[in-house]
């Protein structure tokens, strides 16, 4: 940009704040068409069971009850969803409708729906749809489920084991040859969620004589809903609206179109429109979960702590679908090298379906669980070698005159300091001190632990990523992305601003104002933001995704296109009213200015005026109208935009990173973990707004830091859901919830538009492993190691226990 | 069989015939016509359901709306006045202590709630006070910093 920014990188005034402090968000269950029917979901009560009969008769006899949908007629009016990227890897087609049609695989899988005049006519008439179930035994643990004896949830497959793969980057076995020593150890991630506060939501309306439908639902990614809703119902035409969002984190990207379909199908056979608005119940039983993951890990390291090589073997618990096969896995290559220039690793992976919910996308997806790998070897690396765990990470850093760094495998790192990172956590965490502090405390029978981590948090995803582990696949998925926006002036002056993507609390609509603010010399606030997402109306590509962290990157880049395009025109139209060369001209204030002659100037009021309704004023050759939409697609996407015979990818394109210290005390007598500190110093490259991304940065610590003191799926042996409540599942509130203190180090990216980069999923990546670095470290003198989340009072107790029979 | 509740919300004053088994939440929203209320549990563990009944802060999920017959009930609605918001929401709007917005109504009535009964509170108060709501996005710092600044603001205005 010529001139200093005004509005990015300095506070301004939330757009979004005030609709939302005066309860004025328009959220999808806030919505009433006229004539509307209220759906409720037919759901299964087993693990594992087939699927005999289902009769309606009863509830249809139930004044007010207009229309059941039974696995049946699901079957004979829709098509199964078309296999997507989710499920890459599948060796066999396996046909997934919105319901289950004759077996049952998690309890909560929908087997139809409902519909009523109201909701409490359709949850009553509910108790008397009757099903007919063949109990089967359920599968709930990953080995049992391998075994010869075991039973199949999906019989085609002939095995649980649905999918095995593995990838190899640089010399893995040279690697480990050369090793003075190797640092094994096994390693869990469970089963989490982000359990946005408002379930999942949609309302759909039919349009016979146009055959058009409406659909507004609360969905993260539109293309996702779209895409369904036309494969299945066979339908041409299909708007999508997402208005306001209250929180998604991955939720609301996959399984929500099972009920997109379900209430579209309603709306079809009714005619009328159709509500479906989740209860919390439902949602923690079927919205989806993220995986529990299961990690066999060994580093190949030399005596000073250099890591030569790193492989480990991962089992994906996936649950009752295989829809979301190898997400986990595929993630993995996002962060795969994490802040380490470690020339060769290897990964294997397989995915085992079981009778629990499926796993879906949720904050990070497989990013996570691959930081807590590096993380928790370098700790353990640091035991074995008696090197201090800064040391050893220390040495094995990416160097910042490295930059931009291309890891083993193809990921380019744009821009970072990841020493200084690490040296400022250390310096104002207080390390030294708080280590002569532990040692005395100790002595007093304190137990102080201290936890520092670091990790990479890409952001942009690329289509393409997935054909670097399944290069058989048959339809391309694309490669880079695309998203748009469209910008203009109004013929009253008015600018406005049309996003391509839906948000869910990350506030576009203030961030791309202050972008486009900057560029067209206007206030943000003179900027109307437009709601919702309307797939008729957003200019929208598949990279319009409330997910892999796209925001910054893609429509960013888009407003910033735009703006700058109608920057253009404005200059150029006023330039010819104004008869002044359009580069002697400058805005401000919504005004364009000639320089140095102080009566030269024309408003955008003026400009409007002309643009959409005088001809005479204008220009020869130009387009009338003060309007521009720009697509953007990533400039820097080559090389390892799609992966070549080497599998070499960049699995996102930018690349904020972290350092996290945890400073922790824990009580040997009751096991509970409390947070004393929690500090990050953060690099997400220019920022364009600090309350945002600090909003951004303390949210996902915080989920994070929840994830790994007590937030958790339990299911018994039955495959039936212990934690269908937000207390039973263990979410922090404000009283659990640490401090959190953040200090900015960006470094700016050569590669996006403004030198911005991620902020959204990222402090929730390293936490989980601060927490357990931080708790072991407490433990440190009973012994304890930490392999597995969460670290409830119960699980550290049990810890302890261990420890003490071992030392005995 | 319904029945007859009068009610007054936000000082305006209504009389519906309701369902004995509809809960306060849905009425607000659904009958009233206040779709500020949000729904996220039903089972009172979340908090974003909450009003002001009577003076006091209670969570609208766990309420019939016959229970609330001749009663007065503030939701986050009734705060702003012509045009101007209260104190309490534009400390959260500049402190950004929103991100989804879907908490945001039941911690703006449950700050009012705790002001009114300790106008200075220690940012343990703070937490303790705001303990019944959960909020998924924001890791609570900036809703906590609002409420200083709200108190703040009030404690001068």
């Amino acid at each position: 940009m010529a001139r200093a920014a005004k509005y990015v990188g300095h506070r301004t005034r939330s757009k979004e704040g005030p609709r939302h402090v005066s309860g004025q968000g328009n959220y999808t269950d806030d919505f009433i068409l006229p004539g509307m029917l209220h759906a409720v979901i037919i759901r299964s009560p087993y693990a594992h069971a087939r699927i005999k009969n289902v009769d309606p008769r009863a509830a249809l006899e139930t004044p007010g009850v207009i229309a059941v949908i039974i696995p049946e007629e699901l079957k004979q009016k829709t098509k199964p969803f078309k296999p997507g990227r989710y499920a890459a890897g599948l060796r066999k087609p396996i046909p997934e409708y919105a319901s289950a049609i004759d077996k049952v695989r998690y309890v909560g899988e929908p087997i139809g729906a409902l519909a009523a005049r109201d909701r409490g006519t359709a949850e009553d008439a509910l108790e008397l749809v009757s099903v007919d179930y063949e109990p089967l035994p359920p599968v709930t643990d990953t080995k049992d489920a391998v075994g010869p004896d075991s039973p199949l949830l999906f019989e085609d497959l002939g095995s649980n084991l649905a999918w095995k793969g593995s990838l190899t980057y640089g010399d893995i076995d040279g690697a480990f040859r050369e090793a003075d020593t190797v640092v094994r150890d096994k390693f869990k991630i469970h089963r989490y969620s982000s359990t946005p506060l408002e379930t999942l939501a949609c309302i759909a309306s039919f349009d016979s004589a146009s055959r058009k439908l409406t659909v507004w639902i609360n969905a993260q990614v539109p293309e996702v809903i779209y895409d369904a809703l036309r494969e299945t119902l066979g339908l041409e035409d299909v708007r999508i609206i997402i208005p306001d969002i209250g929180g998604g984190f991955g939720q609301k990207i996959h399984l929500i179109r099972k009920y997109a379909v379900l209430t579209s199908l309603l709306a079809l056979k009714t005619q009328r429109p159709v509500k479906w608005v989740e209860d919390r119940s439902e949602h923690m039983m079927a919205a989806g979960h993220s995986c529990a993951q299961e990690f066999d890990v060994e580093a190949a390291v030399k005596k000073d702590g250099t890591v030569l090589g790193l492989k480990f073997k991962e089992i994906d618990d996936v649950g009752g679908s295989v829809s979301t096969l190898t997400i986990h896995f595929t993630n993995k290559l996002n962060n795969l090298s994490n802040t380490y220039k470690v020339k060769n690793i290897s990964l294997e992976g397989c995915s085992v379906v079981t009778n629990k919910c499926p796993v879906i996308p949720n904050r990070g997806i497989g990013k996570p669980a691959m930081c807590f790998i590096w993380e928790r070897i370098m700790d353990r690396i640091s035991r074995e070698l008696e090197l201090s765990p800064i040391e050893v990470r220390s040495i094995n850093l990416i160097q910042p005159k490295e930059m931009p760094y291309t890891t083993p495998s193809g990921n380019i790192y744009d821009s970072g300091d990841y020493p200084s990172l690490l040296k400022r956590v250390i310096e104002k965490i207080g390390y030294d001190k708080l280590r002569e502090e532990q040692r005395s405390e100790r002595e007093k029978g304190r137990f102080l632990g201290i936890g520092v981590v670091i990790g990479v948090e890409p952001g942009g995803r690329n289509a393409a990523r997935d054909m670097a582990i399944f290069p058989e696949m048959k339809e391309s998925p694309g490669a880079g992305g695309v998203n748009g926006a469209t910008i203009k002036i109004e013929k009253n002056g008015t600018l406005s601003l049309l996003l391509g993507s839906p948000n869910c609390g990350q506030s576009h609509e203030t961030t791309t104002g202050q972008v486009a603010a900057d560029i067209l010399g206007i206030g943000p606030e003179h900027i109307s933001v437009s709601t919702p997402f309307d797939s008729d109306l957003s200019p929208w590509g598949t990279a319009a995704a409330n997910s892999g962290n796209n925001f910054h990157l893609y429509d960013i880049g888009a407003v910033h296109g735009a703006a700058t395009k109608l920057k253009t025109k404005i200059l150029t139209l006023a330039g010819h009213i104004l008869q002044t060369d359009p580069a002697k001209l400058s805005i401000e204030n919504a005004t364009v200015q000639a320089l140095g002659s102080p009566k030269k100037k024309i408003t955008f009021a003026e400009l409007g005026r002309v643009a959409y309704g005088n001809q005479s004023l204008m220009p020869e050759g130009f387009e009338a109208g003060l309007q521009a939409t720009h697509y953007y697609t990533f400039p820097h996407a080559e090389p390892n935009m799609v992966p070549g015979q080497d599998r070499r990818i960049r699995a996102q394109f930018t690349f904020s990173a972290a350092s996290h210290a945890a400073v922790v005390e824990v009580d040997p007598q009751t096991g509970k973990v409390e947070v004393l500190r929690y500090l990050i110093i953060s690099d997400n490259g220019t920022i364009i707004n600090p309350d945002v991304v600090n909003g951004q940065i303390y949210g996902s610590a915080a989920h994070g830091i929840s994830v790994a003191l007590g937030e958790g799926f339990v299911y018994n042996s039955e495959g039936q859901l212990l934690t269908v409540t937000l207390t039973d599942y263990g979410k922090s509130s404000t009283v659990e919830t640490p401090k959190i203190e953040i200090e900015h180090r960006p470094s700016v990216s050569p590669f996006t538009t403004l030198g911005q980069k991620a902020a959204g999923e990222g402090a929730a990546i390293p936490s989980p492993a601060a927490i357990a670095s931080a708790v072991e470290d407490a433990l440190q003198p009973f012994g304890v190691e930490v392999r597995d989340l969460p670290l409830t009072p119960e699980a550290v107790w049990h810890l302890l226990q261990e420890a003490k029979r071992n030392d005995s | 069989m319904k029945q007859v509740v009068r009610v007054k919300i936000n000082g305006s004053l209504y009389e519906e015939d309701v369902e004995p088994r509809i809960l306060l939440s849905h009425f607000l929203r659904e009958t009233i016509g206040l779709t500020g209320t949000h729904v996220g549990c039903v089972i009172g563990e979340c908090g974003a359901c909450t009003v002001i009944l009577d003076g006091r802060l209670v969570k609208s999920c766990l309420l019939l709306a016959v229970q609330i017959d001749g009663k007065e009930i503030l939701t986050v609605e009734g705060l702003a006045k012509n045009g101007t918001l209260h104190p309490i929401q534009e400390a959260f709007v500049k402190a950004y202590g929103i991100q989804c917005g879907y908490c945001t109504p039941g911690m703006v009535l449950a700050t009012h709630y705790l002001l009114t009964k300790n106008p200075d509170p220690s940012e343990a108060e703070v937490r303790k006070g705001l303990a019944g709501n959960l909020c998924m996005c924001t890791g609570y710092m900036q809703i906590v910093e609002a409420v200083k600044t709200a108190a703040e603001s009030l404690k001068n205005g």
